[in-house]
């Protein structure tokens, strides 16, 4: 049967609208990471907590999710350990599992956009909220350099280790050193490479752009954006004094 | 049509600074509606300066000096905006790597249509009719990053198609291309032919296209040396064309230079237990029980674009932690972490393996511990490799050819016996594959064992003593 790109579209369409997501990132940074809010958001944010993972496991992104999972429970040990731990190496438990427990559930949240909303459905959605051409565009061209500089970061690391230079090898103390100097060179090369192909392909013409991804909100979105909105109103309420429970 | 009046073009800054000579002096080229015109000559003659003259890219993206008039049907490309020549021209590039803007394969072909505002059903109607025409079904929906360079290739050739541009630029879209994925874009190019696009091609291999173009245009130093039309471009002789600096004329498959792979009398390193796949395929990229190699002798190693090449390479040298082959070479049994220290690979971009600030000490770092006459020791490798004029230099700012003999001098410092290359001629003109050629003979004169991954079939006839084909 011939190829059709409409169909192939419609099939790859992601579980979430990207603005779901970025609006979950937000409530996330807000509200987990930043700790806004008093005591009542404690249940709430427990749920939130458990989002990105249930999100994960919804796109069937099985490494990331464990990955994550296995850090936050590195995050929980260290507390739960802290109590029995002898002087200085409380402080650095407490530290350290205070901080994994707060910024990993964000980070993978993060992740989670970042791996599963294509630079194409990321634009569109950018262009749904109304954001100028000038945000978007240099948003998107990070979209894009991510993969490239962790492609170019694993290179490097290789030619490292086969010149021999490692941590504790030679020259060890300007292992980073010497891995930013091709580092930089190359990032700036692809950078300019890209934007050039890009500007050839008319990339920042002052027409309304299209988008041929499948984007736009279904029941799930619905949902979820409601949570948002749920806890932001909670928090709302508790700053003017009301408590629901 | 395209025409270019009297144009020379310098390289500068926006603050109005000029840097080096005249890219192009005084160039006059028109290349008629429909007409296929090669644009070629040594590196560093101009023929990219064309191109980006042609899409816009100078001045609006490189700025610099320019005289003369650049037109497109009678406009002047330097006063119109670049996203209205992108409607007129569609450009190829050289680096498969550095020119999609999106992780996907079709959201890359709809990109220039999305950019233009295109309704969705007519950029899904394109897409799905290139997809038709070229055969390209395989790829769609991929992740860009999964793709071998001639896959890749292929998805930016398409792209230009979907967009729908009636000029079409190629700028050397086969340097990293083996010899099927080559004949794939002559199929390619035939095929725009038909639709009677115009086509201005900038290459050092010629012998794909020479038989299809209308006019061959060289260049040397920036100025125009011959243009060849029709019975002319037939009757060169490789003296000829050797003297304007160019590459043979004649499309030779790697796999028939038919080189032996052993000799009986070789000494042999033999590779037991190679495998390797991508983490979360179950494929094998490499796939190899046993293998032997002849010691001391030029290997060239050769097969299509994502036969495994590269991961071979990666697997001797050590890298690749997933493959727990071994190795054994002069009575010793090599392991991963053993062979990081016996094998050096020269990488595709040498860029990413030059540390340090300056050329010597890129050499001194790579001398063994405690050797004595340090400094003496680096000089003279690099005097044996010419590098000897560039001791402060910053790798960085050296030449492609000069960054490969550094990290050669680098290999040859650390006692290393055996030295890989990986397609270490792609992009190169016929003097500077010859210098090439010579290195890797001057390394087999000392004894070193050498595997070179290429689809260069003149590097293979000017120095490789074996081959080996990767089904």
């Amino acid at each position: 049967m011939a190829y059709s790109s409409a169909q192939a579209q419609e099939k790859r369409r992601g579980f979430l609208d990207p603005r779901t997501k970025l609006a979950l990132v937000l409530v996330l940074a807000v509200f987990v990471m930043g700790g806004l809010g008093g005591g009542q958001l404690r249940q709430i944010k427990t749920v939130l907590s458990a989002l990105p993972f249930l999100l994960l496991l919804a796109e069937r992104q099985w490494s990331r999710f464990a990955k994550g999972l296995a850090i936050l429970a590195i995050g929980y040990g260290l507390l739960l350990a802290m109590p029995y731990l002898p002087g200085v190496l409380n402080y650095i438990a407490l530290m350290c599992g205070g901080i994994l427990t707060r910024f990993v559930v964000t980070v993978v949240m993060g992740e989670y956009l970042v791996a599963t909303t294509s630079v194409s459905e990321f634009i569109s959605a950018m262009e749904r909220l109304h954001m100028p051409q000038t945000i978007t565009i240099p948003m998107s061209v990070m979209f894009r350099l991510f993969p490239t500089i962790g492609s170019e970061w694993r290179s490097i690391r290789r030619a490292m280790a086969m010149r021999g230079i490692h941590l504790g090898g030679v020259k060890g103390g300007q292992v980073l050193e010497y891995q930013l100097v091709p580092m930089m060179t190359s990032t700036v090369r692809i950078g300019e490479e890209l934007s050039a192909s890009a500007l050839t392909r008319g990339l920042g013409a002052p027409v309304r752009r299209t988008n041929i991804c499948r984007i736009g909100f279904r029941a799930q979105d619905f949902v979820l954006l409601a949570g948002c909105l749920f806890v932001i109103a909670v928090w709302i309420l508790e700053l003017g004094g009301v408590k629901l429970w | 049509m395209v025409e270019l009046k009297n144009v020379s073009f310098r390289y500068g800054s926006e603050e109005g600074h000029e840097y080096g000579e005249n890219s192009l002096s005084g160039v006059s080229i028109s290349v008629r509606e429909g007409e296929f015109v090669l644009l070629t000559g040594p590196s560093g003659c101009g023929k990219t300066t064309v191109l980006r003259l042609i899409n816009g890219l100078i001045p609006h993206f490189y700025p610099g000096f320019l005289e003369g008039e650049v037109l497109i049907d009678g406009k002047a490309v330097g006063s119109q905006k670049l996203y209205d020549t992108a409607l007129q021209v569609g450009t190829v590039f050289q680096n498969p790597r550095s020119q999609f803007y999106n992780v996907d394969t079709t959201g890359e072909l709809a990109f220039g249509c999305e950019n233009r505002g295109l309704p969705e059903q007519e950029i899904y109607r394109r897409i799905d009719d290139t997809v038709a025409r070229l055969g390209i079904e395989a790829l769609m929906d991929r992740n860009i990053f999964r793709l071998s360079d001639g896959e890749k290739q292929k998805i930016a050739c398409a792209a230009v198609s979907v967009a729908g541009a009636g000029i079409i630029l190629l700028d050397e879209p086969s340097a990293n291309l083996d010899y099927e994925a080559t004949l794939a874009l002559r199929k390619l190019i035939l095929e725009w032919r038909k639709e009677g696009k115009t086509i201005v091609a900038a290459e050092h291999r010629i012998a794909y296209l020479w038989d299809l173009i209308d006019r061959a245009v060289i260049l040397r130093d920036g100025k125009i040396i011959r243009e060849l039309i029709g019975e002319e471009k037939n009757a060169l002789t490789p003296e000829a064309l050797a003297g304007m600096g160019l590459r043979s004329t004649i499309q030779e498959s790697p796999g028939s230079v038919g080189l032996p792979s052993v000799l009986n009398e070789d000494e042999t390193l033999t590779l037991t237990d190679f495998h390797f796949c991508y983490p979360g395929s179950k494929t094998p990229v490499v796939n190899l029980p046993t293998l032997s190699l002849a010691a001391g002798e030029i290997t060239a190693i050769t097969g299509r674009n994502g036969a495994g090449k590269t991961s071979l390479l990666n697997c001797i040298c050590g890298l690749e932690k997933r493959c727990n082959g071994v190795l054994k070479y002069r009575d010793r049994t090599y392991n991963r972490k053993a062979r990081q220290k016996l094998c050096f690979m020269v990488m595709q971009d040498t860029g990413n393996q030059l540390f340090t600030e300056s050329v010597l000490e890129e050499v001194l770092i790579s001398l063994p511990k405690g050797t004595e006459n340090e400094k003496e020791q680096a000089a003279g490798i690099l005097r044996a490799l010419d590098l000897d004029q560039y001791l402060d230099r910053h790798p960085q700012s050296l030449s492609g050819g000069q960054k490969q003999r550094l990290a050669i001098a680098c290999a040859l410092a650390s006692g290393r016996e055996i030295i890989m290359l990986d397609e270490p001629t792609s992009g190169l003109d016929h003097a500077h594959m010859l210098e090439t050629a010579a290195l890797l003979k001057q390394l087999k004169a000392r004894g070193i064992t050498i595997l070179v991954v290429t689809h260069d079939s003149e590097l293979i006839r000017a120095c490789c003593t074996r081959q080996y084909t990767i089904e």
